[in-house]
């Protein structure tokens, strides 16, 4: 009879919102989560009505185009735009540190030691720092267009 | 190929993200920014009405761009939500159901996106 897997160590669920003794690290991949499952949930939406409203032609196209246009819709597709800010930069830094571009140089393992995740974290702070600037930039054009 | 098969997918993965990254960026800054375009001298005017939309869907680059795009997005998203369903850890029987649910969903979501791009170029 096949086992299951012992889950040592195993939060299921729970472990998408609490980090346990894990670092800041933890928590920017709960979000990227949480923005990556709200983009799919975005793109799906995204797809049904343009698909839905561009077959009935220009007149219903332009109305609904119309309701879209304003506060509360602007400042939803605002958040669309900065979940892809946030999901795509720190994509990026998960492809740099999965192919291995931040490794860095061994070093002998002096006291006080400094982990892989003390290592990266100029890495880290340099993704949020972008991710800001973009974030505030954009928001600048959203603004400046009139919410 | 088989045994392979996760790592396929997997680096399918970070290919996908590479690339919806510079698609996406177009995509959303041509939609959104115009005051940012303007700035640097690229003059845009309402992209998302329907003479801008009718005047891209005729154009073969754009409709390549959005098919690739599309392709990229799908597979990025569905099989991101599939790895997230498969970290529950279900039995093998339910991870069979997961993957035939996302691949059906994928082939939906794609056909449903292409439809009117290729229906407004042929017209």
């Amino acid at each position: 009879m096949a086992q299951r897997q012992v889950k040592e160590n195993y939060f299921g669920w729970r472990g998408w919102v609490w980090a346990g003794r894990y670092q800041v690290e933890r928590y920017l991949y709960l979000f990227h989560r949480i923005t990556g499952l709200g983009l799919v949930l975005y793109l799906m939406l995204h797809l049904c009505v343009m698909t839905v409203f561009r077959v009935q032609g220009q007149g219903i196209y332009e109305i609904i185009m119309r309701l879209f246009d304003n506060p509360v819709f602007k400042a939803g597709e605002y958040l669309v735009f900065a979940a892809f800010i946030y999901h795509g930069l720190n994509g990026l830094r998960l492809i740099l540190q999965e192919l291995g571009f931040v490794l860095g140089k061994p070093t002998p393992p002096v006291y006080p030691y400094k982990d892989s995740l003390r290592k990266k974290r100029p890495l880290v702070l340099v993704m949020i720092a972008l991710v800001l600037i973009f974030a505030l930039v954009v928001l600048f054009d959203f603004v400046n267009g009139g919410f | 190929m088989r045994r392979m098969r996760h790592t396929y997918v997997w680096f399918a993965q970070l290919v996908t993200a590479a690339l919806i990254a510079a698609f996406l960026g177009i995509h959303m800054v041509l939609m959104h920014l115009e005051d940012i375009l303007g700035f640097f001298g690229v003059e845009i005017h309402e992209p998302t009405s329907w003479g801008s939309m009718i005047e891209r869907a005729g154009k073969g680059s754009w409709l390549a761009f959005y098919i690739l795009f599309l392709a990229f997005v799908v597979y990025h998203g569905l099989n991101g939500l599939r790895g997230i369903l498969l970290e529950l850890m279900p039995s093998p029987k339910v991870e069979r159901v997961i993957n035939w649910t996302i691949i059906a969903l994928g082939v939906i979501a794609f056909a449903l996106g292409t439809y009117v791009p290729v229906a407004l170029f042929q017209s």
